[in-house]
């Protein structure tokens, strides 16, 4: 049984092929990275396996069950969570609010009733307290820092329980602290059984952090392998150097 | 039906059209520069209209004549909307708030033409405008043909400009890309102003024309938003192109269903044409942005 | 059980209850408005304002919480006043039972065409409303056989002989009770969880379909409540009204004035159309008295409606907010709070 894989998946915009027949298995269990030069098609394959966009041609599992074309809340729903490349909060909704947007179950009386159970509400101040945001559960999260918003976006997503969350470059515009601080996190996280999947192009980041990564280029997967292999695959250098 | 009132919807049809084609050409602009859906477009045409009427009774001078000073003038007033009200909007509400802002100056321009013309029918004529031209058994109203002339002329003269001119480059620069556009040296605030100054002047031209070819009353100009949305949204949001066809193409359906069923089915037909776009094909028959999204 | 997080804080409680006894005495104070107005034109426009207020916070259910800005609602309006009306002249039913139908009608219509307007998001959907409500208008004026067309449908009145000031008054508490409805409809969709689902859509859309909300089904829920409640609305305005004109009732302007009291007032809160409409509708009845039946009150919605958009965009309550805190005592920022904040809640949560 295998947690998120990919089959021949192809889609183009206009002309440009974005992604090209990529077929690519995901370790469970495992911190897996992808990379690859700009343009590559890597926030184009992350938008295909969440159902942001459709593919042309090929499909999309998660556990093994065939989820393409399934709307993006249906992929939430079945164990995927993702935050954006270009931290995304909700900004006029408080921090608590944010958190509670997320949660799955949407029997009726639930969602009349006030904002979450006694047992929601618990686990959102956990995960608040977990990324260090507890003080701020009634602030607008507009009012956040950058930093702040990316943290409070990772944990959003986890209110959700996702068994693979794919993080896209969770290290962009933040500070090294920081930087140290989200790894950590998903170095716990993993610990507790969740699969991870990072786009990411500080290269330090992804070395130290991931156990398995994916090299892409021009639309296709072209290596894969441990982050020691792959920095030792010539072909890796070769995309990235443009020799 | 017979032979004969087919053909003569049919050129009624495109004639109508090429009127369509000229109005939907001034809402792409709006869009491609500033990705604003320009609802008071046709509010204007109207006020074109009555600026013609009140020309012509005034001084007797010639409908298409009184073009000389409105498309100035619109010219102007177009640039003044872009700079003035819309260029204050906050760009990450620019989408509604632009309709909404847009959509008040129509409610100010029809409440002003019905204060100041009251809401009575008015038209201009002229003597040439109501001959016609037979083709065997069809006959092509002298006011259509006008209509037509003026707009391929307009519409061809847009097209040199858009291709061949420094501006024309320019402005297709900004509207592909304004960020870009404003790296490599132009003023894309300046492009973007002139954008909706021409917009208008499209609008005072069609305001001269449709004067001649048909009475109009202040309200009137809410059926006009329905057939000209239809036909941006058909043709593709921002494609010239695609807009000149989709006018073409609802302008022969519309007069096809009005010889044959009547003016209200012909009126639904851009209505559910709009619809049956945005749910099936939101990128438009022949390309273009995704009415979805904006 | 459900708990409201604000509730558990507890430093809001004496805020929360001024703001209860204040709510309280401004729904005394309307009801007893027709008794202490002086003339029947005083209560006549006294029920125009209440259902302008209703009307108004029925559109906020779906303009406040999605950010879905529908120009067409007067397509609901119109549809229930005549569905009302024809179901009263043509079967002989009840006025209640008339009213109860035909909402039941425009919601089913509603959530139909909400399948497919709620599909298209920003000016896209408002040109959609607008299209919806010419549609129906042109509908209306040209199904002569069941609507009369321009020669205007007569509805009989709810008790028949009942003076016009005693019709009024009997409105007015009608109209009251709807907006009552409506009000509490909307606080309740403000602090549940589908609300919070609502306003994630309106900060982003996208977003909050990755974290799982079932986005089309929450905004075609929204869209059809709102109808429902605009659709009665319009039932009981026929009824009060006695007769309907398909120009009038389907009319983009009644759109536009639900859009631009709301707008005023401040989308983003319970008593922002309310607000709106106590202003905006005192505002064009004076107009209308002081220029006759002119085209000025058109004049005068186009260029508030334009006001608003460019000066007023986030409406009233969040200006007079800020005013109110730039002169009382500064409120503490995040930071400052921080640290007391974090050892409560340090305490709270389990680690």
């Amino acid at each position: 049984m295998t947690t998120l894989a990919v089959h021949g998946l192809t889609k183009a915009f206009g002309g440009v092929v974005a992604v090209r027949d990529a077929t690519v298995e995901l370790r469970e269990g495992a911190v897996n990275g992808l990379i690859g030069p700009n343009g590559s098609g890597k926030t184009t394959l992350f938008n295909l396996v969440t159902g942001m966009i459709r593919p042309d041609a090929g499909r999309v599992t998660i556990g093994g069950r065939d989820v393409t074309g399934w709307a993006p809340h249906r992929i939430a729903g079945a164990g995927l969570g993702r935050t954006f490349q270009l931290c995304r909060v909700f900004g006029r909704l408080t921090v608590l609010e944010n958190m509670l947007v997320a949660v799955r179950r949407t029997r009726l009386r639930e969602l009349a009733g006030g904002l979450g159970n006694r047992a929601d509400l618990d686990r959102a101040r956990g995960w608040l307290a977990r990324v260090g945001l507890e003080h701020l559960e009634t602030a607008e999260a507009r009012d956040l820092s950058y930093g702040q918003q990316k943290l409070l976006e990772l944990a959003a997503v986890l209110m959700a329980d996702p068994a693979l969350v794919l993080l896209d470059e969770p290290a962009g515009g933040v500070n090294p602290a920081l930087i140290e601080r989200i790894a950590a996190l998903v170095r716990d996280l993993n610990a507790e059984g969740r699969t991870f999947l990072v786009v990411e192009h500080n290269m330090d980041l992804v070395m130290g952090l991931c156990d398995h990564v994916v090299v892409f280029d021009r639309g296709s997967p072209i290596a894969a392998g441990t982050p020691a292999e792959v920095q030792a695959d010539g072909r890796v250098l070769e995309a990235y150097l443009g020799v | 039906m017979s032979g004969t009132l087919l053909a003569q919807g049919l050129v009624l049809g495109i004639l109508t059209g090429g009127l369509y084609a000229l109005l939907a050409s001034g809402l792409t602009l709006y869009f491609g520069v500033m990705k604003v859906v320009m609802v008071a477009h046709p509010a204007f045409l109207f006020l074109a209209a009555y600026a013609t009427y009140a020309l012509h009774t005034a001084t007797g001078i010639d409908p298409l004549l009184t073009t000389v000073v409105t498309v100035p003038t619109f010219f102007a007033l177009g640039v003044a909307v872009q700079r003035l009200l819309v260029a204050r909007l906050a760009p990450e509400s620019l989408a509604t708030m632009s309709v909404l802002l847009t959509f008040a100056l129509a409610l100010l321009i029809e409440g002003g033409l019905g204060v100041v013309a009251t809401g009575s029918y008015r038209s201009v004529t002229v003597d040439y405008a109501s001959q016609a031209l037979r083709l065997g058994s069809v006959a092509l109203p002298a006011d259509r043909l006008i209509a037509f002339g003026v707009a391929a002329v307009t519409l061809g003269g847009l097209f040199v400009v858009l291709r061949l001119t420094r501006f024309g480059r320019a402005l297709r620069a900004t509207i592909s890309h304004a960020t870009a556009a404003r790296l490599v040296g132009i003023d894309t605030d300046r492009v973007t102003a002139i954008g909706f100054g021409i917009g208008l002047a499209t609008a005072a031209l069609g305001g001269a024309v449709l004067s001649l070819i048909s009475p109009f009353f202040p309200a009137a100009h809410w059926a006009w938003i329905g057939r000209l949305m239809a036909v941006i949204v058909v043709g593709g949001l921002g494609s010239v192109q695609g807009a000149a066809v989709a006018a073409l193409l609802l302008g022969v359906l519309e007069a096809l269903l009005q010889v044959t069923w009547g003016a209200t089915p012909a009126a639904l037909l851009f209505y559910a044409f709009l619809f049956a776009t945005l749910l099936v094909r939101p990128q438009g028959l022949f390309g273009g942005r995704l009415a979805q999204r904006f | 059980m459900a708990v409201s997080p604000s509730a558990s804080s507890g430093t809001a409680a004496p805020g929360r209850l001024a703001g209860r006894a204040a709510f309280v005495a401004g729904g005394l104070l309307l009801a007893a408005y027709p008794w202490a107005a002086p003339n029947a034109y005083l209560r006549y426009a006294g029920v125009l304002v209440v259902l302008y207020a209703a009307l108004s916070t029925a559109w906020n259910l779906v303009g406040g919480f999605t950010g879905y800005i529908s120009l067409g609602h007067a397509a609901f309006f119109g549809l229930g006043a005549y569905a009302t009306g024809i179901l009263v002249v043509r079967t002989g039913l009840p006025h209640a039972l008339a009213l109860v139908l035909a909402v039941a009608g425009v919601t089913a219509f509603a959530a139909a065409v909400g399948v497919a307007a709620v599909r298209v998001r920003g000016s896209s959907f408002v040109i959609v409303s607008i299209a919806l409500v010419s549609m129906t208008n042109l509908v209306a004026q040209n199904a002569r056989w069941l609507t009369g067309g321009s020669s205007g449908l007569r509805v009989p009145p709810l008790v028949e002989g009942l003076s016009r000031t005693a019709n009024h008054v009997v409105f007015f508490y009608l109209f009251l009770a709807l907006l009552g409805l409506v009000l509490a409809t909307w606080w309740a969709v403000d602090r549940s969880r589908f609300g919070a689902g609502l306003k994630a859509i309106r900060e982003d859309e996208d977003k909050a379909e990755s974290l799982g909300v079932p986005t089309t089904a929450y905004k075609v829920v929204a869209y059809a409540a709102s109808a429902a409640f605009v659709a009665a609305a319009g039932g009981l305005y026929g009824i009060w009204f006695g007769s309907l004109d398909p120009i009038f009732v389907f009319s983009i302007v009644i759109g536009a004035n639900m859009v631009l009291m709301a707008l005023l007032g401040g989308m983003r809160f319970l008593l922002g159309p309310l607000l709106g409409a106590f202003l905006v509708a005192p505002a064009s009845e004076y107009f209308l008295l002081a220029y006759g039946e002119s085209q000025l009150h058109i004049v005068l919605s186009g260029a508030l409606l334009a006001v608003v958009v460019l000066f007023l965009p986030d409406g009233i309550i969040p200006a007079l907010r800020a005013t109110w805190r730039r002169r009382g005592p500064r409120a503490a920022s995040i930071q400052e709070r921080s640290a007391a904040e974090l050892a409560a809640a340090r305490e709270e949560v389990p680690a």
